[in-house]
């Protein structure tokens, strides 16, 4: 794994990729900063939640490449022909990525400094939003992960996992939605409101239970809950655990 | 040691791979042969665990390279028919990385992969990014990479394949050199190649073994008895006609050898009979010289050709 690790977090800086990934985060980051800094106020937490936004594009750009690229040069053989797991390849894959976000958020860390010298606070809030914030890059990379390992092209990789981290961060919206559209078809059957209201409920609750964003909000506010990063951190190991799969299947392929 | 037992591989309603079983043994090259879609590289892909058989058994000394992958695979060398090289890297930082995965001890790098560059002939290169070598020394840093970690077993799919004929020489003796301490599958298009490299040979089409043995043997095997070639200073039709005579020969095929006076005939002695002495004999007896005189056995070619046809 380490060795895995090692050739795709130095990959980053061989290609643009890393230095592209780096240059969106550190320009956004300096930008909110420093709007915040104009004003005399500055809230870490606020610059850590507007960065998650930022998952939608970066997260397609670093992860693209991960297994389309290998199939695409021929170098996918060698985790299959030498003496090493597969899922340690997905492990490995995986750390280097977060390593690079690791590599990003120094840019924050360096604004929490500022913020302390110049006699702001760094709080539990700020310490809360890093935490949800890695929690959720774990969870995003490995999305991106399993769209490289679904399809050779890095065009479409990068596309599914955009379109995926995007459904992700509307899922409440979503949820909403789909509970009115459905309450909506119930009034034309004539059933009762409060029946159609719960049903309404019902499934924009059942939906945006799925939504990471809903479930970490407060820990802004320092308030942290074990369950939420629970379900990142669940979520990101069923994927891995479903990339490392679809790559052992393709060697018992028949077709 | 190689041992492939009843290997099938189905791809859909196709059997790519049909029942295909033959040994590799200690210190000796194969050469590994077939028409293109024989199922060559599938067979390869198989025995490397690249690809998992629908039935039958790989063992790699002795471990089987799905019960024991790990201990299977650390004794095999692979070089596929496209190099897996990372482009973006350059070759010493390549080759450190695949010390790494067939792990290789770390102070052990620096020595293994100056010994592996030197016998390859990169030594000049390893501080260059893949990228920008020539198709020649990638293909000799694909064999670089097979070569790491000293497997007693290499597989090679067209291990020349891009390289000039000076380097081709090489390769070729880099191969038989290691064949000392290793057992070798190499499959070429270069019949040649196969002729002068291998120990023995298997020839595959439509995913079944269709020969198995040693080149001399195969084209014994394919001539029957082999032919003869001749060619002397005389009458070629009296000469002819007294050939026919001789028991034991089926056929006389005469043709002009394109030197005045001389004259080329090709002999087909019955299955099992060894004309020569009789022939020569007559020959003296007669007063015609013989001026050449020499047994015909079928080349690799031929025999290919012959094998696989249809």
């Amino acid at each position: 794994m380490q060795a895995i690790f090692k050739r795709e977090f130095l990959s980053y800086f061989r290609t643009p990729v890393g230095y592209v990934a780096m240059a969106i985060f550190t320009f956004i980051s300096g930008f909110i900063f420093y709007s915040q800094f104009a004003t005399g106020y500055v809230s870490m937490s606020v610059e850590i939640i507007m960065l998650r936004s930022l998952f939608i594009i970066i997260v397609p750009i670093i992860t693209m490449g991960m297994f389309a690229e290998d199939r695409k040069r021929g170098t996918e053989i060698l985790y299959y022909t030498n003496p090493i797991e597969l899922f340690s390849v997905v492990t490995g894959k995986f750390l280097a990525a977060m390593a690079l976000y690791l590599v990003m958020f120094i840019n924050v860390f360096i604004h929490m400094i500022v913020v302390a010298a110049c006699g702001g606070t760094v709080d539990a809030g700020v310490i809360g939003s890093v935490l949800v914030f890695f929690f959720m890059a774990a969870l995003f990379i490995s999305i991106g992960l399993l769209a490289s390992v679904l399809t050779d092209s890095q065009i479409i990789s990068a596309i599914v996992s955009f379109l995926f981290i995007l459904v992700i961060q509307l899922l409440t919206v979503i949820g909403n939605y789909c509970g009115t559209a459905v309450s909506t078809i119930m009034s034309y059957m004539d059933i009762a409101s409060d029946t159609r209201n719960a049903v309404r409920n019902a499934i924009a609750g059942a939906i945006s239970w799925f939504d990471p964003f809903a479930k970490t909000e407060l820990f802004s506010n320092g308030l942290f809950s074990v369950s939420a990063l629970v379900f990142c951190l669940s979520f990101a190991l069923f994927f891995l655990y479903l990339s490392f799969r679809i790559l052992e299947k393709k060697r018992w392929s028949q077709k | 040691m190689i041992e492939i037992k009843n290997l099938v591989k189905h791809y859909g309603d196709k059997k790519a791979v049909n029942d295909i079983s033959f040994t590799v043994k200690d210190n000796e090259i194969l050469g590994f042969l077939g028409p293109n879609g024989a199922g060559k590289t599938t067979t390869m892909n198989i025995i490397t665990g690249y690809l998992s058989s629908t039935s039958g058994t790989v063992k790699i000394n002795g471990h089987d390279i799905l019960e024991e992958p790990a201990l299977a695979k650390k004794d095999i060398g692979y070089l596929p028919e496209q190099p897996p090289l990372y482009l973006d890297m350059t070759v010493e930082e390549y080759l450190k990385f695949m010390c790494d995965l067939k792990q290789v001890p770390k102070k052990e790098h620096k020595k293994h992969i100056e010994m592996i560059t030197d016998m390859v002939g990169i030594s000049a290169v390893t501080g260059r990014l893949i990228g920008n070598l020539s198709k020649g020394f990638k293909q000799r840093v694909g064999l670089a990479q097979a070569l790491v970690g000293d497997p007693p077993i290499l597989i090679l799919d067209e291990p020349t394949v891009g390289l000039d004929p000076n380097q081709i020489i090489g390769i070729r003796k880099l191969i038989k050199n290691l064949s000392k301490n290793h057992s070798i599958i190499v499959s070429s298009h270069i019949l040649s190649e196969i002729q002068e490299i291998a120990d023995r040979v298997v020839i595959i089409n439509h995913g079944k073994v269709a020969a198995v043995d040693t080149i001399m043997d195969l084209s014994q095997r394919l001539s029957g008895t082999a032919k003869v070639l001749m060619s002397f200073s005389g009458p070629a039709k009296d000469v002819s006609a007294r050939l026919k005579m001789i028991p034991g020969i089926a056929d006389v095929y005469v043709r002009n050898a394109g030197n005045p006076g001389e004259v080329e005939i090709t002999l087909a002695p019955r299955a099992g009979s060894d004309v020569r002495a009789n022939v020569f004999f007559m020959m003296a007896k007669s007063g015609w010289p013989i001026l050449e005189f020499r047994s015909l056995n079928p080349s690799l070619e031929e025999v290919f050709l012959s094998i696989t046809a249809g």
